[in-house]
């Protein structure tokens, strides 16, 4: 026995070691990744944002300081830009995800072909964002358009301008179309997991339906639409391709001059780096937008003590 | 009594399926109008939006998208380019994914608190240093960098095969390693082909995403060894340099259909992925 007890916590250790090792075989890959791909470009972001890199002058490299920082503020484009960032935004997140809950919420209730209609819902989310761009800019062209064919039909002359001076309206409309199909599958999970015999003991008690929402099915979903609304606020917030590539002219891709309206700070920012080959200056605008993200996701995942209901254990 | 809450039941559903259905026809607007277009001609969309179908489908459209754009290159373009990075990714994720759930090391809490910032860090931080860093390797202009992002695995993905992987019984692993199995042959011989669902998840969305991606291949690639997403977004001009906005779509729709038929073909799983993907951390 005495030579069993002895031998064993060696054995042990060699296990756990071995464990360790095998831990590491099998994330290396991913976390050699990380280092390369991930870790050294941030530092070499933010090293880049005190240049003044062009792209080229890799051998004549100077610090410029902090004096694209200080651009921003004067950059009178950067700002309205950035402007233009938080009312998309605003008007994007809540539409969704309102629409996608109520969406989702109504396919709780049904019980036959929900398969199907999931099925259906989420197809637009499947179609890539140049079939897309594609797609609605013949549906909204002011000429050729499904929508401003029935309106001239309607009211001869009228024209709704979709592309340009409703740009940022279509945008929201058309992104949420794409989204959809995400935000209700995730909703209706969710709603699947709260068991019906809450709702029923609910209906007993005399609640109505809507208040069986609002003080039950609600509540026990906030954890889940917290997630959605941070995901969404930072999708919204980085948002370029879509806005880009619904412009009139927008085959032309990041050459693509937006519409006014739909201006978002990432076009400005890439456009800033690919046609005036200020790399230093992009990237600087790029960390203050990343900077501004990661505040508000701090302080959304602060006010989680005020409005997610958590389970008690 | 019964009669009349019957029929208030009756009245609720039809209720509920025509709205269902309403539903569904606005939201699939879009998408009859682009196979609508696809098979209309020039005059026809410049002149009659309101006549929704075509007078004689064209289906010449398809042929010239085929044809006249070079289509078959730059569909192989894609094919190649998405396989690229596909393939070692969901390899990579597997392999990570496994890992935080049924390894033990010393870091492990760390590492997979940096899988799930990841999940949150705006994406744009790192586009541009890339760039920069692939160009001075002189690697852009090839398909290098999608294959070593596909190596290094996606956070996302990580973090869907551990929540696939924490759901297999403990059990299975301790059997193994009681008979001697090693880890890698436990996960390469019982472990995959158990993960059908979470694979075919993984491997959908990376496929999808590279497929529908314009923005690298346009800063990477060239006109050449570009993707069909960054070559359709001028669209297909005539000779006389006028965009042909029906052969266009009709290329625009060869090119989804694969997306298309991919997802129907495993819609069940890639919902309960997407649904995983919503917390239950």
């Amino acid at each position: 026995m005495a030579s069993l007890s002895a031998i064993k916590p060696r054995w042990r250790l060699t296990r756990r070691s071995r464990r360790a090792l095998n831990f590491y075989a099998f994330i290396s890959p991913w976390l050699i990744g990380f280092i390369l791909l991930t870790l050294v470009p941030v530092a070499v972001g933010v090293w880049l944002s005190f240049t003044n890199y062009d792209g080229l002058n890799v051998n004549n490299i100077k610090w410029v300081g902090t004096a694209w920082y200080q651009r921003f503020p004067r950059d009178r484009q950067a700002v309205e830009s950035l402007k233009l960032v938080f009312i998309w935004t605003a008007l994007n997140t809540p539409t969704w995800l309102v629409l996608s809950f109520v969406l989702a919420f109504i396919m709780s209730k049904v019980t036959r072909f929900r398969g199907f209609f999931r099925t259906m819902w989420y197809l637009p989310s499947v179609i890539p964002v140049v079939a897309v761009a594609w797609t609605w800019r013949t549906l909204l062209n002011d000429n050729y358009g499904l929508i401003n064919q029935a309106v001239n039909t309607i009211r001869s002359g009228t024209v709704i301008h979709f592309l340009t001076e409703e740009a940022l309206i279509s945008l929201t409309m058309i992104s949420v179309w794409m989204g959809l199909g995400n935000g209700i599958v995730i909703f209706l999970a969710g709603l699947q997991d709260i068991s019906p015999e809450l709702e029923d003991a609910a209906a007993i008690d005399g609640a109505g339906r809507l208040s069986s929402l609002r003080y039950i099915i609600i509540p026990m979903m906030t954890p889940i639409i917290f997630f959605q609304l941070v995901q969404s606020i930072v999708f919204a917030m980085q948002m370029f391709a879509l806005p880009l590539l619904l412009s009139p002219s927008g085959g032309a891709g990041l050459s693509t001059a937006p519409q006014k309206d739909v201006f978002l700070y990432m076009i400005y920012a890439f456009q800033q780096i690919f046609q005036r080959q200020r790399f230093g200056y992009g990237v600087a605008l790029i960390w203050i937008l990343f900077a501004i993200i990661i505040v508000i996701t701090i302080v959304l995942f602060w006010s989680r003590r005020y409005w997610v209901w958590t389970e008690k254990k | 009594m019964a009669a009349l809450s019957l029929d208030r039941q009756n009245v609720r559903g039809i209720g509920c399926g025509t709205g269902l259905v309403l539903i569904t026809i606005v939201l699939f607007i879009p998408i009859l109008w682009m196979l609508m277009l696809s098979l209309k001609t020039e005059g026809e969309y410049s002149q009659s939006a309101l006549q929704l179908l075509p007078t004689i489908p064209q289906w010449d459209n398809y042929w010239d998208a085929l044809t006249k754009i070079d289509f078959a290159k730059f569909m192989l373009n894609s094919l190649v380019l998405s396989l690229l990075y596909t393939v070692p990714t969901v390899i990579t994720s597997a392999m990570a994914g496994f890992a935080f759930a049924s390894l033990e090391g010393p870091g492990k809490r760390l590492y997979f608190g940096i899988i799930i910032a990841m999940l949150m860090i705006p994406a744009i931080v790192f586009i541009i240093p890339q760039f920069v860093i692939f160009a001075r390797l002189r690697l852009t202009g090839s398909y290098w960098p999608w294959f070593l992002w596909g190596i290094s695995g996606n956070a996302f993905h990580i973090f869907l095969f551990r929540q696939f992987f924490a759901g297999f019984p403990k059990e299975l692993q301790e059997a193994a390693e009681a008979d001697g199995a090693s880890i890698a042959r436990f996960f390469v011989q019982i472990l995959l082909p158990n993960a059908k669902p979470a694979l075919a998840t993984s491997f959908i969305l990376s496929f999808a995403y590279v497929w529908g991606d314009w923005f690298l291949p346009t800063i990477y690639l060239n006109a050449d060894n570009t993707n069909l997403a960054a070559m359709l977004l001028n669209g297909y001009r005539n000779p006389q340099g006028f965009t042909i906005t029906t052969v266009t779509m009709a290329a625009a729709v060869l090119y989804v259909l694969p997306l298309v038929i991919m997802f129907f073909l495993t819609q069940r799983w890639i919902m309960e992925g997407i649904a995983t993907s919503g917390l239950k951390g």
